[in-house]
């Protein structure tokens, strides 16, 4: 049988073909976040990378109905408290390219003056009838607006007292008939015979009744220049306009419990039957043969058989449907968009698991999301075409139903005569236009002041805004950067001890603190897997989890072993602990079901006691369990794996580990990033990161980036155990990189949410270390206390008088409180990005804001290939974590996942508001709260014609710069001159101040302030120092 | 002072500490002195350790004197002599109420604790706890009611405090829906519950638990009823209790109310309110006893409920919801086990799973932590399926009918809004209709002007 809309083409299949790519080029639209369990930042707006960061927030908010930038009230409060400056806002607007800010508005002044009066004042702007109540009762009419300057105001007054006096007092004015007329009321109003003895305030109110006369009479019958809505696309959209009745919430509520069961990675016990068979096939499965009770389902098993029986498959569905429901070729394409839209987490969530998933325990098969449109076109129809029959009756065709609705549809609001007087009326107070000068223009040039003011909409003004408060703060950085950089000084000696760090943000104060105590130790970093991109399990791990950024896909397995002497009680305590899993897992289950939960339930008195001590003292809680669990953990001494065996890697006994060339290989990139390749200490320390938290979905958005949202301490480890191997240093040296012999390399964890850090492999540390290392960890500890002290400034619940013992105890108590929703605080606040020799910042307070990145300028060669390594993985990845921190704070409930509160684990896959929502992708608000959304600064230490060569070279990273999602500025390597990027070339910056803040200490600038803070130079640390320092206590 | 005094002091506090608490609450926030987090979380403490206390003290008093009924006069207001209406406001401490308040002071005094740091910074704090104060009183006084219009009293602010957290995020429209949806169920129960309680008063002459059931105290009482009067006003209890409780056919409001905050769903759904119906069972329990037809009905009714809950626990692939019905199906077989007459263990049974399910409830947002550390423990993925009997021998077909069943949640919803809002609403539509005939006639033109206006935009903010 040929169907009905085959008839429309004479051959289906390249229309088939059609719709299936157009389908995967709309599922670019969908957000491309992963099962939480593996969360990694990535541009909420990838989609639109190609486009400038103006062009793609914009297309953003058509497509998503999501905010672009931060409500103006907000950054006029940033105006109001110094965060935004005057003259920030008014280099933004001369700095706009392609809007001609000195374009000329009749006789009233430039664009320019015009745009910023409107953006330093707020503008009142209401609904007519607000209005005229402002106009009769309030006191608009009388005074002058408070934000009008005194000498502006005067002026004003003076002139058209002047003006009244010798050109229409007695009617000698020039020849409008009208002016004349309303002055005539005035002097009615005001008692024109008594003129000359009227007081300020009657003349105040006279300029401003006259000037009200006169704005409302210009605009008069100017026409409109707003854009119109866009049209509607949807029959849900024009049904819910005409009825008021939302199909969507019928058919997100089908299809919201089918996509979970469709893709449950284990939480429910019965599966969805016939699952394996794919998305249409188990829905048509399970519906077939129901019986809904819901009267607008009651059509679907007739549909589906229907369906079943001509034998389509997904794609003819779809077409099919898009042809009973009336959508031509033309609008195809915004139609499916928005059926993919509707639920857009879910739908996202589906493309990952067909496309990008072949871990995980349930992936999906292809073709998933092409059935889940047929699925949904499906529902669709029916839904309509039953709350459209419920409305009017018979309705005819779904086809026309649309055309028949389009009538009824509402307009744009419109801009009454008054609102547009009122904006007129209240710039020309800030600005000084006279009623003498203003009654005079045409309507063509009114007509042009209005369009003027329209123009400069709100997203404009947003936009605007937004570029001078990025000014404020990035002229901030660049001026504390090249002040700090005049004080740097080189060293030659070696440093007592060394440390490398990740990149992360979260390090720079640890780093900082470290630096201030121990002021002969020098700290390193570089992204946080070390070089090290391998599948990792642990001694006590169930799986294999990829350690390194996502970009890369590892090759090698590496697993840790406890030692042979071990190797007993490791079996017995594997086992015991096999034993416990089962049975709380037993537990878990049981008390969810009938009988067996009845008897769980009635010993469930005892809960009690973990409900109340988990909650009321979850410090002292988890130390207890903790001591119970160290009686099955695994044995203390354990080693990793490193050393392959077998030609090929593989996750089996001989292809565990590296080749001895591939560990010179990783050990020699990474040191040559950092710069680390003479000079070293007897005591070097790798510190990889990770977070651990309780209460908190998105936990492992809190781990290392560079780990794709794991935890880095392994790779640490293995990076440490890579150069402890003596033949890879042999080898090293034979590449011209030698290590001292009494050079020794510790790998270590920091957990950034409790402050802990753990060594590895201390059994194998020389005795000849000891003391030293003692003396290093004793700094360490001290670092981390004074780290958990920095980061307890933002947390409101921690007091600020706290001592540094106390925070470490106050953020131990977090990680480990169940009611804990802010563990930390993640990488929220991250803004700039340096690129360079620790030198240059060292001693700077950069707030735990800034990535750093170790590179070594001088010892890089023509070709700048270690920068282009380095800026390969830094500039996508930290501008990843930028814009997603970016876009979920200006849109917490769009582009974030709004408040963690009723937050619902769903699927193991996500997480839903409340009993039944979309799959909520982006960042939690309590994650980003303490944002503030800039675009990323990039300072690398370097010049502008490397850098240019590295763009050549790189499109991909160019794209990223010349597009604007990032900024990006040069500091030269023997010089603090710096070139600022802007506009497609660098730009010498030239600082605001050379001034810089000194304190003594790190807590001297921060103590008392929960707030943002600014850059200040700590004293002292960059002074060469004597002998040993001792560390404080 | 004498035992005596010293019982109405302490029951007196039992009862005034959580009053005190929300009429500080409610008063500095009507007269906008809105209190601090640390302010609030200081009252909240106090209040509940000092009515925990209290509680403790009695029952402390009661063990050593072997008392088992200690009862507290508050008066016993005529509203209206003539018609013999009063309100009789009596608070009895006995086996039953001792242990249930003492489990809502700790359950709920625990919860305020979390909720204090889980709520830290959230727009709604001071909300949230005006209302978690209102459940409190609520439960202390549906608690330790002696009358059953003071159970009412309590049963009223459960209720309303409850349907008020499920919409706390008033912003969003599927809250708003569903704690409206929680809020006619339970203005259903509420109604049967009122009959209930005028019935009593017509056949008894008051509300007394007391006087109801004299000779001996809780659970040995015995109710001067006819059997026929027990069945009709038990089976308005059960309705009553049905509808607080969630049993088959209003369980669907149940995983709805999942919609606040994760505190609040724990103790208020998982574990308090959701036993508050059955808790009204236990109180009248000797009328059960009256009549073999009303406990008949309670065990079939809480089997079914039991059975359809566990069914659709297993289905669910959201922790709430699965929780949630996990809940319901132990208040399933509380309920059927107060039928068969096994009061104790109920009450244990309510205790038990109470404090389970609020543990179990608050470390939802941990599951998949607590997954990961399970799977570590076990070496392999967690195993899904108990892949023997139900894969194995249960034909597909069968199999994926009790799927779907267990998936739409037996269609309850569906059929309450299939054959009790709709007609409801098309009774409604048709006298709207026949009074705008009326208007229309009487004023000679179309009357109702809202017909004419014309659709507009709603008035959203500037996005671009």
């Amino acid at each position: 049988m040929l169907a009905h809309w085959q008839s429309t083409s004479v051959d289906s299949h390249p229309r088939l073909a059609h719709l299936e790519h157009t389908i995967e080029h709309l599922s670019h639209l969908l957000p491309a976040q992963a099962p939480i369990r593996v969360f990694v930042h990535h541009n909420t707006l990838h989609a639109f990378e190609d486009q400038t960061f103006y062009d793609a927030v914009k297309q953003g908010s058509a497509t998503y109905g999501c905010h672009a930038y931060l409500p103006e009230d907000r950054y006029r409060q940033k105006l109001a408290r110094g965060r935004i400056l005057p003259q920030d806002l008014a280099a933004a607007l001369l700095e706009d390219p392609g809007e001609e800010p000195d374009r000329l508005i009749g006789f009233l002044g430039t664009r320019y003056h015009l745009r910023l009066a409107m953006l330093q004042h707020p503008l009142r702007l209401g609904p007519d009838a607000e209005l005229r109540w402002l106009i009769a009762e309030a006191d608009a009419l009388r005074r002058f607006r408070d934000e009008a300057p005194v000498d502006v105001k005067e002026q004003m007054i003076d002139q058209t007292r002047r003006w009244v006096m010798r050109d229409l007092r007695n009617g000698a004015a020039a020849g409008d008939e009208r002016i004349r007329r309303a002055v005539a009321v005035l002097f009615d109003r005001f008692g024109g015979s008594k003129i000359e003895r009227w007081s300020e305030a009657t003349w105040e109110a006279f300029t401003l009744q006259l000037l009200w006369y006169t704005c409302h009479h210009g605009v008069h019958g100017v026409q409109r220049f707003a854009e119109p809505l866009p049209p509607l696309v949807c029959h849900r959209d024009f049904l819910l306009h005409a009825t008021g009745t939302d199909t969507d919430r019928y058919v997100n509520d089908v299809l919201i419990r089918f996509c979970a069961a469709f893709l449950d990675q284990g939480i429910a016990r019965w599966t969805l039957p016939s699952r394996e068979r794919g998305f249409l096939a188990s829905f048509f499965a399970l519906n077939r043969d129901s019986r809904p009770v819901d009267r607008w389902l009651r059509g679907l098993p007739t549909e589906i058989k229907r369906l079943e029986g001509i034998g389509y498959g997904a794609l003819e569905i779809i077409a099919e449907s898009l042809y009973l429901l009336g959508v031509d070729e033309a609008e195809e394409e915004a139609y499916l968009s928005r059926m993919l839209l509707a639920l857009r987490g879910w739908t996202g969530m589906l493309w990952q698991m067909e496309t990008n998933a072949e871990w995980a325990v349930h992936p999906a098969p292809t073709g998933t999301l092409v059935e889940y449109l047929a699925a949904r076109l499906i529902l669709e129809r029916l839904a309509i075409d039953y709350f459209a029959r419920a409305a009017w009756g018979n309705i005819g065709p779904l086809s026309d139903l649309r055309s028949r609705l389009r009538k009824g549809m509402p307009r744009a609001a419109r801009v009454s005569v008054e609102q547009r007087a009122f904006l007129v009326f209240q710039l020309a107070q800030t600005l000084g236009w006279m009623p003498a000068d203003l009654y005079r223009m045409s309507k063509g040039e009114w007509s042009n002041l209005v369009e003027e003011i329209e123009s400069f909409s709100a997203s404009e003004r947003r936009r605007i805004y937004h570029l001078a408060f990025e000014r404020r703060y990035r002229n901030q950085a660049l001026d504390a950067i090249a002040a700090h950089a005049r004080r740097a000084m080189p060293t030659t000696a070696t440093a007592r001890f060394q440390v490398v760090c990740c990149i992360d943000e979260r390090e720079e104060s640890f780093r900082r603190h470290l630096e201030e105590i121990a002021r002969d130790c020098e700290t390193f970093s570089v992204a946080g897997f070390f070089g090290v991109a391998m599948y990792y399990r642990g001694a006590a791990d169930a799986h294999f989890v990829p350690l390194c950024p996502v970009v890369v896909k590892p090759r090698h397995y590496v697993v840790e072993e406890v030692v042979y002497s071990f190797e007993q009680s490791h079996r017995r305590r594997t086992e015991t602990r096999r034993a416990l899993g089962k049975a709380s897992h037993r537990l878990h289950t049981g008390s969810r079901s009938g009988l067996a939960g009845a008897a769980t339930a009635l010993l469930g008195t005892l809960a009690s006691i973990p409900l109340v001590a988990r909650v009321l003292f979850p410090r002292l809680t988890a130390r207890i369990l903790r001591l119970f669990g160290s009686f099955v953990e695994p044995p203390p001494i354990t080693r990793l794996l490193m050393e392959r065996t077998d030609p090929e890697p593989g996750s089996k006994n001989g292809g565990l580990g590296y080749s001895l060339d591939e560990m010179v290989t990783i050990a020699e990139c990474v040191l040559q990033d950092i710069g680390l390749t003479a000079r070293f200490s007897r005591l070097v320390f790798v510190t990889g990161h990770g977070s651990s938290s309780l209460n908190n979905p998105h936990e492992s958005a809190h781990d290392c980036g560079a780990c794709g949202g794991g935890r880095g301490g392994p790779n640490a480890r293995a990076f440490a155990a890579m150069l402890s191997d003596l033949r890879v240093r042999e080898r090293l040296e034979r590449r011209g990189l030698a290590i001292p012999r009494e050079t020794v390399f510790i790998g270590a964890y920091h957990n950034t949410c409790d402050d802990s850090i753990q060594f590895y492999d201390l059994d194998r540390l020389p005795s000849s270390h000891h003391e030293e290392f003692e003396r290093a960890k004793a700094a360490l500890d001290e670092a981390r206390r004074r780290n958990a002290h920095e980061r307890c400034r933002r947390f409101e619940s921690a007091e600020l008088s706290m001592s540094p013992e106390a925070a470490l105890r106050h953020v131990e108590g977090r990680a480990e409180d169940l009611s804990q929703v802010r563990p930390e605080y993640g990488h929220a606040t991250n803004a700039i990005c340096f690129v360079g020799r620790r030198l240059r910042t060292k001693g700077l307070f950069l707030d735990r804001r800034t990535f750093l990145t170790s590179y070594d300028p001088t010892r890089d060669d023509q070709e700048n290939a270690i920068l282009t390594r380095i800026l390969q993985a830094v500039i996508p990845v930290c501008a990843g974590i930028n814009l997603e921190y970016y876009f979920s704070y200006v849109d917490p409930t769009g582009y974030g996942c709004g408040t963690k509160l009723p937050h619902n684990i769903t699927s193991l896959l996500g997480v839903m508001d409340g009993a039944a929502s979309d799959l909520r992708s982006g960042l939690p608000w309590q994650m980003v709260e303490i944002h503030e959304p800039v675009r990323i600064l990039f300072v690398i230490e370097t010049t502008p014609q490397a850098m240019r060569g590295i763009f050549e070279r790189n499109p991909a990273l160019a794209g990223l710069v010349r597009n604007d999602w990032v900024q990006l500025a040069t500091i030269d390597p023997d010089s603090p001159a710096i070139q600022l990027y802007r506009n497609g070339g660098f730009e010498p910056y030239r600082p605001e101040t050379t001034e810089l803040p000194v304190v003594k200490s790190s807590v001297d600038w921060y103590r008392g302030w929960r707030d943002h803070l600014g850059f200040a130079s700590i004293a002292d640390v960059n002074k060469p120092c004597g002998a040993a320092e001792e560390i404080a206590e | 002072m004498n035992v005596d005094t010293l019982y109405s002091v302490l029951g007196l506090g039992t009862v005034a500490f959580p009053a005190l608490l929300l009429s500080v609450m409610g008063l500095t926030s009507l007269l906008g002195w809105p209190l601090g987090e640390r302010t609030t979380a200081r009252a909240t403490q106090g209040a509940v350790i000092g009515g925990l206390l209290t509680a403790i003290a009695i029952l402390a008093m009661m063990l050593a004197s072997g008392t088992r009924y200690v009862p507290i006069e508050l008066g016993n207001w005529e509203i209206a002599p003539t018609e013999h209406f009063h309100f009789h406001l009596k608070f009895v401490f006995d086996r039953l109420s001792v242990p249930f308040t003492i489990l809502s002071f700790v359950l709920v005094g625990t919860i305020g604790a979390f909720a204090n740091r889980y709520l830290h910074r959230e727009p709604g704090y001071r909300r949230f706890f005006l209302l978690y104060d209102v459940f409190l009183l609520g439960m202390i006084v549906a608690s330790l009611a002696g009358t059953i219009e003071t159970l009412f009293l309590g049963w009223e602010l459960v209720g309303l405090s409850s349907a008020l957290l499920v919409a706390y995020f008033h912003e969003r429209p599927a809250p708003v829906i569903n704690g409206q949806r929680v809020w006619s169920v339970y203005r259903v129960a509420d109604a049967a519950f009122l009959i209930a309680a005028v019935t009593l008063h017509h056949l008894t002459g008051e509300g007394n638990f007391a006087g109801l059931m004299d000779k001996g105290f809780w659970p040995e009482g015995v109710a001067e009823l006819s059997s026929r009067e027990a069945l009709f006003v038990g089976l308005l209890l059960l309705v009553a209790a049905a509808g607080k409780s969630a049993l088959i056919p209003f369980s669907g409001w149940l995983p709805r109310a999942m919609e606040g905050p994760t505190p609040s769903s724990a103790v208020f759904y998982g574990a308090l309110s959701v036993h508050l119906g059955t808790f009204l069972l236990l109180r009248v329990s000797p009328l059960l006893d009256l009549s073999s037809l009303l406990s008949a009905a309670v065990v079939i009714l809480g089997l079914a409920s039991a059975v359809l809950a566990a069914m659709a626990a297993r289905v669910q692939t959201d922790v709430k919801s699965a929780l949630a019905f996990a809940s319901l199906t132990q208040v399933g077989i509380i309920t059927a086990e107060i039928g068969f007459g096994l009061r104790y263990i109920a009450l244990l049974h309510i205790i038990g799973h109470a404090c389970l399910r609020t543990l179990q409830l608050v470390r939802a947002p941990t599951l998949l932590h607590d997954y990961h550390s399970l799977e570590n423990a076990l070496g392999e993925h967690l195993p899904q399926q108990q892949a023997g009997f139900w894969e194995r021998w249960v034909p597909d077909g069968v199999r994926l009918r009790y799927y779907r069943l267990a998936l739409e949640r037996g269609y309850l919803d569906a059929a309450i809004n299939e054959y009790v809002v709709r007609p409801f609403v098309a009774l409604f539509h048709w006298c709207d209709a026949l009074e705008r005939k009326w208007t229309d006639v009487l004023s000679g033109t179309p009357s109702r002007e809202s017909d004419h206006v014309p659709p507009t935009m709603p008035i959203g903010e500037e996005l671009t």
